[in-house]
């Protein structure tokens, strides 16, 4: 019989559980988030099992990560916690193993993680205490268009004529945003030069921590294919791409982690 | 062990209450350049001014601007609400223009009887020296006028003698984490090194003697890497408690509430004053000084040579300039000698900041292989 071993990644925005088997990823949810980290987990983590026919006491060990780590700890869900970053750096790496920088952007944080070729965190840099860069600001800014969050990426590939964005700050951006409506400007130019602003600041941690090839991106924004495409040029290499959903990359790596700390293979 | 935390949470703490009973002035002060024994020669209580964590600064703002240091900010906001109106007395110094700013407008809105600005000079050389010294002869003048008493060579030989009686156990409290055992935590030592600040000097000598006779026989703390911290001006008890939380033991720091504190011998002869000139100026481990990060950054070097740390966290407070440009400059000079170093701008005192500030430390424990 298979030993299982579990990941659930708890973050700002949505939640993810993933089931590990020794070989491969046996099955995986995503929610949006409760306001109790503590529902949330529950809720992620049972519908994993019921998607693949399990009992919670079928996993042999448990890793928690995100912001609800320590809690989800603490209530029993998990046996241990690792922070998203290493999280990020080793689920990543798992799927592609060529990998050594991965660029994750979730709903609140912005990181870029450099990883070894076990894995192993190298070195990161993660986004100061602002929401540009970060999921919310295409969230707000899709909001503000209105346009639905996934309809952005593929918008921006309609523009003709792109419009600069003077500023990072999301608040600001919003005004310029609305000041460019008002002023008739296409919703397609707003949307890239929103998708242009994003990948820009991202960009910049890029720089600060050294990306080294190659390079992916998880995240619920790795899915804007505009914001890929602008980080791919701004870094002059395509990103490299997996088979499985962006945003469950950090409860994989949880579960990676879950099955070296339960003495998996 | 007392509870050091909880001691070091009270502004007005037990000794305040006795001082204003023995009808002792007490005088504050903010920088590490102040020389507390020419009070201590005095009869008087010097007590170091602390931001408390405190974030709510609506009165502060009115008159420090929001770019300013939130540790500034924080300590005049408490000035303003009459937190400190314990003080017979201020003692300014041009520790940092955020810092000035802080004194100053809190004599101008919420004065205090006396008021005094030592400067400090920027060198170290024998003019900046003379200087210095003269400054400190303005200090002891300043406060025999006002408060009528007399600081004769004596009492400044006997304050400078207890002191450094002080610095020796405070030094053996802070030095016992450099082994393989820790049982001193890093948010205790941080609460001690306020206590320096907020204590008569036989009280926190007293207290010094109660911590070294108890901590031996503790356990020893479970951890999963030594760290060693650096950077702003900080008071921040729980935010180095909470960064331990994840498994990193404070073994070392060079925070002016930490291991700044401790100075070099001062020469053995010349005038009292002379003598605590050059102690203080020459052993100013803070980034307001010019040409001097060859000698912090010696500083830095020994501590990790003595603490072995795993690693080094350098904090600047948001808008603290001096030390945001010198933790870029030590990060590079450490990673070049292999030190792994981690470095965090945060708000002062805020408690949603914690969270953040944790993900990254977790994160930085797990690099270290931890």
């Amino acid at each position: 019989m298979a030993v299982l071993f579990g990941g659930i990644d708890v973050g700002s925005l949505t939640a993810q559980a993933v089931v590990l088997d020794n070989g491969d990823i046996a099955g995986s949810a995503s929610i949006g988030v409760k306001p109790n980290p503590l529902d949330s987990a529950r809720t992620v983590l049972m519908a994993v099992l019921e998607q693949t026919g399990l009992e919670p006491g079928d996993l042999h060990f448990t890793v928690s990560t995100g912001y609800g780590r320590e809690q989800v700890q603490k209530e029993g869900l998990s046996q241990a916690n690792i922070s998203e970053i290493t999280a990020h750096g080793k689920g990543a790496q798992w799927l592609l193993p060529s990998v050594r920088t991965v660029i994750d952007i979730g709903g609140q944080d912005a990181k870029v993680i450099r990883v070894n070729e076990k894995g192993d965190l190298e070195d990161f840099v993660m986004n100061d205490k602002c929401a540009a860069g970060t999921g919310r600001f295409l969230e707000v800014m899709a909001r503000t268009l209105g346009v639905g969050l996934e309809e952005l990426g593929p918008l921006s590939f309609q523009a003709r004529n792109p419009l600069e964005l003077s500023t990072r700050c999301s608040i600001y951006c919003e005004t310029e945003v609305l000041h460019y409506l008002q002023r008739g400007a296409d919703k397609a130019d707003i949307a890239a030069s929103v998708n242009r602003t994003m990948a820009e600041r991202v960009m910049a941690l890029v720089r600060r921590v050294g990306a080294q090839k190659e390079i992916t991106m998880t995240g619920g924004v790795a899915k804007n294919v505009a914001v890929r495409k602008e980080l791919e040029r701004l870094l002059g290499i395509r990103l490299v791409e997996y088979r499985v959903d962006s945003q469950i990359v950090g409860a994989l790596g949880a579960a990676l982690v879950a099955r070296e700390m339960g003495g998996g293979r | 062990m007392m509870d050091l935390k909880k001691l070091a949470s009270e502004l007005p703490n037990r000794y305040v209450e006795e001082a204003r009973e023995r009808g002792t002035k007490i005088i504050g002060y903010a920088c590490l350049a102040t020389p507390r024994e020419v009070f201590d020669a005095g009869g008087f209580f010097p007590y170091r001014i602390r931001g408390m964590s405190v974030t709510r600064t609506e009165l502060a703002d009115a008159w420090l601007s929001r770019f300013n240091c939130g540790f500034c900010r924080s300590c005049l906001q408490l000035a303003l609400e009459g937190a400190y109106d314990f003080f017979d007395g201020l003692v300014e110094t041009n520790g940092c223009d955020h810092l000035r700013g802080m004194f100053e407008n809190w004599q101008y809105a919420h004065p205090r009887d006396f008021f005094h600005y030592i400067r400090v000079p920027h060198l170290t050389n024998q003019d900046s020296m003379d200087w210095f010294v003269e400054e400190l002869e303005l200090l002891k003048e300043a406060l025999e006028k006002h408060f009528e008493v007399s600081i004769t060579e004596e009492d400044l030989l006997a304050a400078m003698s207890l002191q450094g009686d002080i610095a020796d156990k405070l030094r053996r409290v802070y030095e016992s984490r450099w082994g393989d055992e820790v049982r001193v935590s890093g948010g205790e030592i941080l609460a001690l090194m306020t206590l320096e600040g907020s204590a008569p000097a036989e009280d926190f000598s007293r207290l010094l003697d109660e911590v070294l006779a108890e901590y031996p026989s503790r356990p020893p703390l479970k951890y999963r890497a030594r760290l060693m911290l650096g950077g702003s001006a900080t008071d921040e008890i729980e935010l180095v408690s909470e960064l331990e939380s994840v498994g990193g033991a404070v073994v070392a720091d060079s925070f002016c509430f930490g291991g700044r504190i401790f100075r070099g011998e001062e020469p053995l002869d010349g005038p009292p004053l002379r003598r605590l000139a050059h102690r203080y100026l020459y052993n100013l481990m803070c980034p307001r000084m010019f040409d001097d990060y060859a000698r912090r950054k010696a500083f830095i070097d020994d501590l990790i040579e003595r603490s072995r740390p795993d690693g080094v966290v350098l904090f600047h407070n948001k808008f603290c300039d001096l030390h945001g440009v010198e933790n870029v400059k030590l990060r590079m000079d450490l990673e070049k000698q292999g030190v792994p170093v981690l470095t965090l701008e945060k708000e002062y005192g805020a408690a949603a900041d914690i969270g953040r500030l944790k993900t990254r430390v977790q994160a930085f424990l797990e690099r270290l292989g931890k």
